[in-house]
């Protein structure tokens, strides 16, 4: 009979547990059109949205960069410091606009509450550092930076598993 | 003394929860929650939640701001409940306590948020094969001994009470919680009367915003009942089958006013018993043998309990019915002669659950004109279906012998 061996039983479990949260993710993501802005450079970061119909989003900025515009309607945004909120309505795509600093790294963060699935959570933190030089933690946010790296993580870790897995059936 | 103490105490607390005389962010306060004091008031709370504002409004309130806003088009809901009384909500339902275990059923039907129940009558409380999720709740007693420290402890915005039963009970706990915390909302249904629930099911479906899921449900009830009328419909009188519907309590039957008469009438039975004013009469066992029926049915339930949803027990009912079927003289009878003797729990039969029960005695009083209802199948259904309870009728449970 053939067995079942013991690292592929392993695998399998990282699988069940990495996988559904990779799937299941937050119903808000950030893509930013750099992580390495120039000094002074203008970049985007978009927000995805999926199946809020009302609700709002509060994104962080680090300190020195500056929130310069968005393509949401004025009476939806609020402007506070390093934070900006947005009000979500049924939106699937907001962007907006931030000017780097001369130098400086850090977390672009973010929250998202839904009002009417009452349901709230965090937003992958985006990394970005001026020119890619890191320097020291200067976050301008309140909120403790989300775990980014773990969707991207969990995909990493099931392929990893797969493989092995894979690997380990055929020896 | 420190009773009075802690009891207003209570009273201060409850008025937070229950300040529900305008929807939250309408600034104007012109009873229209519109486009743009939505968005002013969301903008608001989450400069207050996330980013140091220093506004009023809280997550309950945003919430149900976007509720009200979403679902009731920035508008307050006005609903008529079964006593005839108008009742505006500014907001939706969030804390919600239950005297009556049939509009607790029939918000369960309606896919009503149960976390959103905060405590429920005792019986509720004590039917933990059917209701599993209430175990945990608050238990405020019952009508007739309700706990009201208890009740303004748990901070309600709602309160369902009876609307056309124990009436004198229910109107004194509206009074006092009126009196007493008069934000509070207070609604009365019954959610056990065949005329009137279907109406019933569509006003809770429009109060919880779940009219499509209301429209289902009451279709399914209706479809159940509808095809019991269609089924009886025509039978001369002198051609209904006699029955005789005994109470828990041996010889004691059912009259005109009783509720289970009338679901014995609805599926088509003629009770020879009744006539009279009381509720629940002694019949001579003399007369039983004389008026000969056809069908006998004996109902279990809290003054014979064997069965229902706390037990799978199909001997206990089937004890019943062979203690009916020795009694002196009974051998003689039609029912008897022709094994129409038939046990049914007040489970299905008094409350919500109602249209199973007529079903079954339907079936039972024409077999040939209900050949194609089947009870057991849509008692499965509902259970599974609306009420969302893991509950297989095939290995738990008794309700009707045989």
């Amino acid at each position: 009979m053939m067995g079942f061996p013991a690292n592929r039983l392993f695998c399998l479990v990282l699988l069940f547990l990495f996988v559904p949260a990779a799937v299941c993710g937050a119903p808000v993501t950030r893509a930013l059109s750099t992580a390495e802005p120039g000094n002074g450079e203008i970049f985007t970061a978009s927000l995805s949205i999926d199946g809020i119909a009302l609700g709002g989003v509060v994104e962080t900025l680090p300190a020195g960069y500056v929130f310069v515009a968005t393509d949401h309607p004025d009476d939806r945004v609020l402007v506070r410091g390093q934070q900006v909120a947005f009000l979500v309505t049924n939106d699937t795509q907001i962007t907006y606009s931030v000017m780097a600093p001369a130098s400086g790294s850090g977390d672009i963060t973010g929250t998202w509450e839904d009002f009417l699935g009452e349901s709230d959570g965090q937003i992958a933190a985006s990394h970005v550092a001026v020119d890619g030089i890191e320097t020291a933690a200067e976050s301008g946010g309140e909120n403790p930076a989300a775990p980014e790296a773990a969707p991207q993580f969990a995909v990493v870790a099931a392929a990893a598993a797969l493989l092995i897995a894979g690997w380990g059936g055929r020896r | 003394m420190n009773r009075w103490y802690l009891l207003a105490l209570l009273l201060l607390l409850a008025v937070p929860a229950s300040a529900a005389e305008s929807i939250p962010g309408d600034a104007d306060a012109d009873g229209t929650l519109t486009r743009a004091e939505y968005a002013s008031a969301a903008l608001a709370y989450l400069d207050t939640a996330c980013m140091g504002g220093t506004g009023d409004l809280d997550r309950d309130d945003i919430r149900d701001a976007a509720w009200v806003y979403a679902r009731w088009d920035g508008k307050p809901r006005e609903v008529t409940d079964s006593t005839g009384r108008t009742v505006t909500l500014y907001r939706p339902l969030r804390r919600v306590v239950t005297f009556s275990g049939e509009s607790l059923e029939t918000l369960r039907s309606l896919g009503f948020d149960m976390d959103r129940v905060v405590a429920v009558d005792k019986y509720s409380h004590e039917k933990e094969a059917f209701f599993p999720e209430c175990r945990d709740k608050a238990n405020v007693g019952s009508i007739w001994s309700p706990d009201m420290e208890k009740v303004l402890s748990v901070r309600p915005d709602t309160v369902i009470l009876y609307a056309t039963i124990s009436t004198a009970a229910c109107d004194d706990i509206q009074k006092r919680l009126e009196a007493s915390s008069p934000g509070i909302r207070v609604l009365r249904f019954d959610c056990f009367k065949p005329a009137t629930y279907a109406g019933e099911i569509r006003t809770i479906a429009s109060i919880i915003d779940e009219t499509e899921r209301g429209e289902e449900f009451a279709s399914f009830y209706g479809s159940t009942m509808d095809q019991i009328q269609d089924g009886t419909a025509g039978i001369p009188d002198d051609e209904k089958t006699r029955v005789y519907f005994e109470y828990w309590f041996d010889y004691t039957t059912v009259a005109a006013s009783a509720g289970y008469n009338e679901k014995t009438e609805l599926a088509g039975g003629k009770n020879p018993f009744a006539v009279g004013t009381t509720e629940y009469p002694a019949v001579d066992p003399e007369a039983i043998i004389v008026a000969d029926p056809q069908v006998v049915v004996k109902l279990a339930g809290q003054g014979l309990a064997a069965g229902g949803y706390a037990g799978h027990d199909p001997e206990a009912l089937a004890a019943i019915r062979s203690a009916l079927l020795e009694r002196p003289g009974w051998s003689r009878i039609s029912a008897v002669e022709d094994g129409r003797v038939h046990v049914i729990h007040s489970d299905i039969l008094g409350g919500a659950q109602h249209f199973i029960g007529t079903a079954y005695l339907a079936k039972w009083f024409y077999p040939d004109r209900f050949s194609d209802l089947d009870p057991h199948a849509v008692h499965q259904r509902y259970l599974t279906e609306f009420q969302g309870i893991d509950f297989d009728l095939a290995s738990r449970g008794t309700f009707v012998y045989p």
